[in-house]
Order: C-alpha cells, then sequence, then structure tokens
C-alpha cells in the first residue's frame, strides 16, 4: 500500500515534469536519428558513395591516360577532367567546386615511368647474362603526382584514397617494366594474355567481421548507434531524477517522512521502480524506432541480438545502474543546480569514456584503462556482446559484475550521505 | 492504537557533530495531554532543535524523552510515529502536485484507507479555506494558502500530538488569523500541541503554557500571566527581553 502510493507520487511527479521527459525521451530520439544519418553517410561515402575526383592529366605519353582509366574502372570515384590546369589551379578549383579530391599527372609522368622501367629491366637483364652489359645506373627522378584533398576530409580517409592511387601505379609500373623486359630479350610485343594476369590477377581480401553467431548482421551505424545513445538517455535521467532528490532533501519532505511510520526502502523503492520503468520505456521507444523507423528513411534496420534473456537482464542491470547514479548524484548535491550540472557533464564525461561517441579501441592506452571506471562503457560493452558479437551469458559475466558492483557502490553512497545528514 | 497521556522530557542535551557549545543544555519539563506548549526565544536559541528531538528527527546526545500511554508503557517505534503529526518550517510537500494529491500520498503513508483520507481531506480543507483549490497545482499558491498545506498534511491521520515548527512565518495577517483560528479548534478537539514561534502575541493567546529557551536552556515555563507576574514585567515581550539573549 505505501510503496503502491509512493510508485503513484513518483509517477505524478514525473508526469508534471516536463522538461525531464523531454530530455529523457525526445532528446535520445533527436541524437539517435542525427548521428545515425551522419554516420551512415560517412559509411556510405566510404563504401557505397563515390568519391568525386578532378584529374588533370598533363601527361604527353599514355601512362597518365592509363592511369585514369584504371581509376574509372574501379568504380570507387567520380571522375571529372580538368586536364588543361596547372597544379596550382587544380588546387583552386577544388576548393572553389567545393569537391573531395584532385589529382594532378605531371607532363613527363609516362616518359620518366618508362624511362626507370628500361633501366631497371636493362640492369635486370644483363645481370642474367640475356643482354649487354648496362653501365647506366644513374637514379632516375621520377615526376611528383599532386594529390590535393579537402581539408575537411579526415587524415585516414585521404589516405586511404591515396593509398588506392598508389596502388594503381605500381600496376603501371609493374606493366612497364615486364614490356621492358621483353623488349630487352628481343620479344617486341609482350603476350596480351600474360600482361592482362600481371594487372588483374589481384588477391581478394574477405573481411570477416568475428563474432559467436553467424547469423549476427555485420556492424553498422544503427547496431552502435541504438544501444549507445539509449545507454547515454538512461545515464541522462539523472537530471529528472537527480533534481526531484534534491528537492526532496531541501524542501523537508525527506525530513518529514521521517516523522511518519515509513521508510527509506519504500522511498527510495518508489523511485527506483518508476525510473527502471522510464528506462525500459526509453528502450522500447528507441528501439522500436531503429526497428520500424530507421527502414523507411534508408537506415540500417536493428537487429536484436538471438540471446533474449541475456537481451532483457543487460537492459535491467544498466537501468538499475543508470537510477543508482542519478539517485546518488540527488543524494550528494546540495541544489538543483548543482544536480543538474554535476550529473549532466558527469554523463557526458562518462559517454566520452564509455565509447558512446567514439569507440574506445581508438583511444590511447591511458583513455582505454581509464574507459573502464565509466559504468557507459562496461553497459555498452555488454550490448556490444549480444548486438554485434552474438555473445552469450558467459560473456556478459564481467560486464554484469563490473555494474553490480558499480550500483552497490552508488547505493551505499547515498546511504551513507542520507544518513550523515539524519534524512534517513 | 495506544493512548496518550504524557510526555517527559528528562535533561536532554544535544551537541551537534562539529559545534563547540551544545544546542540544548540539560533541557527538562512534562507535557500534559491536551496542553498547548508555546516554545519561544531568539534565532539559534534552540527550539527548532528541541521539537525536532521530540518528534523524532535527530537524536539527543544524552538524556530522553518518553511518551507515556495510559497503561503506564512508553510509546515507542512507528506506534509512536502513528500519533504524532510534524508540521515543519518548510513548506514540506509536492509543489507539483494538487493538494488532494499531496493528501492521499501522506494519508497513505499511515495506511489510512483511501475514503478515510477523502473524509479527512475534505473536512479539513473545508476549515482551512482549501476547497476551491483542492485539485490545483500548488505551485500556483501564495504563500498562505501552502502553509494552509502544510498544516493540513501534518492533521491527515489525526495526530495526538502536533508539532508546528514557526506554522505562521511568512504569511499576511488574514492567512495568520485563520491558521490559529484553525489551531485553535483542533485544541479544543483535545490534541496537544507544541509549538514555536517568534510571534509573542500570537502565541500568548494561544497557547496555556510558554517555554521560554536561550542559549539551549530553560529560562522560563509556565502559563503567561504567571510568568509576567513571577518576573515582575510589564508584558510578553519585556519578559522576553528580560529573559533571553540575542543569538
Amino acid at each position: 500500500m505505501k510503496l503502491m502510493a509512493s510508485i503513484k507520487k513518483e509517477l505524478l511527479l514525473l508526469f508534471s515534469d516536463k522538461v525531464g521527459l523531454s530530455i529523457m525521451f525526445l532528446m535520445p530520439l533527436l541524437l539517435v536519428f542525427i548521428i545515425t544519418i551522419i554516420q551512415d553517410s560517412a559509411y556510405k561515402l566510404i563504401n557505397e558513395n563515390k568519391v568525386s575526383l578532378i584529374i588533370a592529366n598533363q601527361d604527353k605519353g599514355d601512362e597518365g591516360f592509363k592511369l585514369i582509366q584504371l581509376l574509372t574502372e574501379s568504380g570507387l570515384f567520380e571522375m571529372q577532367e580538368q586536364n588543361h590546369l596547372s597544379s596550382p589551379e587544380l588546387k583552386d578549383y577544388l576548393l572553389d567546386e567545393n569537391k573531395l579530391t584532385a589529382l594532378y599527372i605531371p607532363e613527363s609522368f609516362s616518359d620518366k615511368l618508362k624511362e626507370k622501367a628500361t633501366q631497371i629491366s636493362g640492369t635486370l637483364t644483363s645481370e642474367l647474362g640475356l643482354s649487354e652489359i648496362n653501365n647506366n645506373n644513374l637514379d632516375i627522378k621520377l615526376p611528383n603526382l599532386h594529390f590535393y584533398h579537402d581539408p575537411v576530409l579526415q587524415e585516414n580517409y585521404s589516405s586511404s584514397i591515396a593509398n588506392v592511387i598508389g596502388s594503381f601505379l605500381n600496376l603501371i609500373e609493374n606493366e612497364l617494366m615486364m614490356k621492358s623486359i621483353y623488349a630487352e630479350v628481343g620479344i617486341e610485343k609482350s603476350p596480351a594474355r600474360f600482361m592482362e594476369k600481371i594487372i588483374g590477377n589481384k588477391i581478394v581480401i574477405d573481411q570477416m567481421p568475428a563474432k559467436n553467431d553467424d547469423h549476427m548482421i555485420n556492424p553498422n551505424s544503427t547496431q552502435h548507434n541504438v544501444p549507445a545513445w539509449t545507454i547515454f538517455a538512461m545515464f541522462f535521467m539523472v537530471v529528472s531524477l537527480g533534481s526531484n532528490i534534491v528537492k526532496e532533501r531541501i524542501n523537508g519532505s525527506f525530513l518529514r517522512l521521517k516523522t511518519m511510520p515509513t521508510n527509506y526502502i519504500h522511498l527510495l523503492s518508489a523511485k527506483m521502480i518508476v525510473y527502471i520503468l522510464v528506462a525500459v520505456l526509453q528502450f522500447a521507444l528507441i528501439f522500436s524506432i531503429g526497428i520500424i523507423v530507421f527502414p523507411l528513411i534508408n537506415l540500417p534496420k536493428l537487429i536484436l541480438p538471438t540471446a533474449f534473456f541475456a537481451f532483457i537482464a543487460m537492459m535491467l542491470i544498466s537501468s538499475l545502474a543508470a537510477v543508482s547514479y542519478a539517485i546518488t548524484i540527488g543524494a550528494l548535491s546540495k541544489t538543483q543546480e548543482q544536480s543538474n550540472g554535476i550529473g549532466a557533464i558527469s554523463v557526458i564525461i562518462f559517454a566520452a569514456l564509455g565509447g558512446i561517441w567514439v569507440p574506445t579501441f581508438v583511444m590511447p592506452e591511458y583513455l582505454k584503462v581509464i574507459s573502464n571506471f565509466s559504468p557507459m562503457h562496461w553497459c555498452l560493452e555488454g550490448f556490444y556482446i549480444l548486438f554485434l558479437k552474438g555473445g552469450s551469458w558467459s560473456q556478459l559475466f564481467p560486464v554484469i559484475g563490473f555494474l553490480v558492483i558499480f550500483i552497490a557502490v552508488c547505493q551505499i553512497i547515498t546511504y551513507t550521505k542520507l544518513k550523515l545528514e539524519k534524512l534517513i | 492504537m495506544s493512548v496518550l497521556t504524557h510526555i517527559e522530557i528528562n535533561n536532554i542535551s544535544k551537541l551537534y557533530r562539529k559545534a563547540t557549545t551544545e544546542s540544548l543544555s540539560n533541557v527538562s519539563f512534562s507535557i500534559n495531554v491536551g496542553q498547548t506548549i508555546g516554545v519561544l526565544g531568539p534565532n539559534g536559541a534552540g527550539k527548532t532543535t528541541l521539537i525536532s528531538i521530540l518528534c523524532g528527527l535527530i537524536d539527543s546526545s544524552s538524556g530522553y524523552v518518553s511518551y507515556s500511554s495510559q497503561k503506564g508503557n512508553d510509546i515507542s517505534g512507528v506506534d509512536l510515529k502513528k500519533i504524532i503529526g510534524f508540521v515543519p518550517q518548510e513548506y514540506a510537500f509536492y509543489h507539483e502536485l494538487t493538494p488532494i494529491q499531496n493528501m492521499n500520498y501522506f494519508g497513505s503513508l499511515y495506511d489510512l484507507s483511501m475514503e478515510e483520507i477523502k473524509e479527512k481531506t475534505n473536512s479539513l480543507f473545508l476549515v482551512l479555506g482549501l476547497s476551491h483549490v483542492a485539485n490545483e497545482k500548488i505551485n500556483t499558491f501564495s504563500g498562505g494558502m501552502k502553509r494552509k498545506v502544510n498544516l493540513a498534511i501534518g492533521l491527515i491521520h489525526s495526530p495526538s500530538v502536533l508539532f508546528l515548527d514557526e506554522p505562521t512565518v511568512g504569511v499576511d495577517v488574514q492567512s495568520k488569523l485563520s491558521i490559529i483560528e484553525f489551531l485553535k479548534e483542533i485544541r479544543n478537539q483535545g490534541t496537544t500541541i507544541i509549538y514555536t514561534s517568534h510571534h509573542l502575541f500570537e502565541a500568548e493567546d494561544f497557547c496555556d503554557e510558554l517555554l521560554l529557551i536561550s542559549k539551549g536552556e530553560i529560562v522560563a515555563k509556565g502559563p503567561t500571566k504567571k510568568l509576567i507576574e513571577e518576573n515582575k514585567s510589564d508584558d510578553l515581550q519585556s519578559l522576553f527581553i528580560k529573559l533571553t539573549v540575542p543569538e
């Protein structure tokens, strides 16, 4: 009866807190949408969309043309030729046209490549005794290609494109080398079949995420963002629940309750039940959006893990961790402003450290160690195990273990603080 | 439910953590059922500390308080909590809720049925003039209305002993008069009232006995007229100034 009355009171307080409800439900929805769309665009930019590449080919020979042909055939680029532009003009053009990348092929490109191929093949055949002794061992300075990219393009991304161009250059150099070797030994025309093999026979690398369940979907922006931002939203309930506790502490309600035939357990249990319910609703809402709405706007659909009970357990323990943290902040803060400020900032720091925004594996070693102190890291790790790796209960034990310790510490701090204040 | 007959305050002292002087020092007195005691004193004299110890909010450093029943037993724990009502100085309720929602919640904590809560709420709201705002959010109320809600919550379970910590502070004259009139009715129904205030004339008008505290010690106790005569003062104000030391 008392617990039910307390739950009813908490629900009424919650419904009256319009700002708190918006923060707990609307903000994460917006974040999930915005971040997933952005990350999905980035993913598509790399994997599906073509990168705009302006080419200024000033090469007098064939090799520049061949390079363009290889780049076009790769299907990675949306090519635009502006062969009349000099290197500085190409740079200006790139900035003016708001394109991503540009490649300048200098005038002597073919000549120098051929010259180098001839020199190397000559040296090789003479050393093998297939031709006369070649004394030409002067270093040939190859002309540089100029690769420009938009400054906003991430360094690793522009490096990847430069590597792609580099690999095509290797093919051209190999082809020239073989032709030159054939020529050195007196065969004027190298066999086309052989040349095709050299260019076309590349080893394919199969990319396969390591996961326990082969039916699991490959990692994508949805599989990361939906659980990640749901965890963030759960912990952000500190703004509503933390200030709710501070209000009760400072307005004398806790004191009044102390003179009544009720106890601390009823009061905090009611708060925890209501806010765990809120967290479960956050899960239901955000996950439903991932399952139903995302496919309608061309985002990857959220695929739920097959280990259903492990998923429910993970959801409940994460919710309890978030609620316990909010209660602790409420107990430790002296004013609502302090609770909101400390609560919100600490949750943002936990999120940053916990890998909500950027995965922890890209962090420096010392930050990886620090991230272990973020409860969000463990919550996210648990969901990664279920959502991305198809993991099982046994893999969740360390995660659940840490979260149980975190919850216990929060509860002990709260109890001690309220006891010291003679509120319970 | 145990029937209270007598409250005995025996030699209680209170030294707060990190404090160098006692907030209460060897305070002893007794209260009979049905009495209305006004606890008066300057700021920091120990009024709120005394009332907090009496209603079990804090423990005394030494001494004890006993609530005796008709059968001669001590009333304590949950039984005690059921017979005392506490109206703190702060508006200790939920401002985001309506008066009725607050009454329902606090009433439920006393294990009252919804019918009992409804009946008691209606009668209290009628007397206190809260019926017309019973379903409005309290955060829109004036200070006087909030004081009345605070008072109504303390009375939801019809307590035998009512502790009032400055129940009329910060309200207008009309609200103050209506609160005091209401408290007189409660008193006349036999409720024991222990009341702290800075309003001397209000206390003189309302209380059977006054307890003057200064620097944590009782400096006078008894009916107002008797105290004035004994101390050869003109009125309560001059008696108060004569016997108490400001903070």
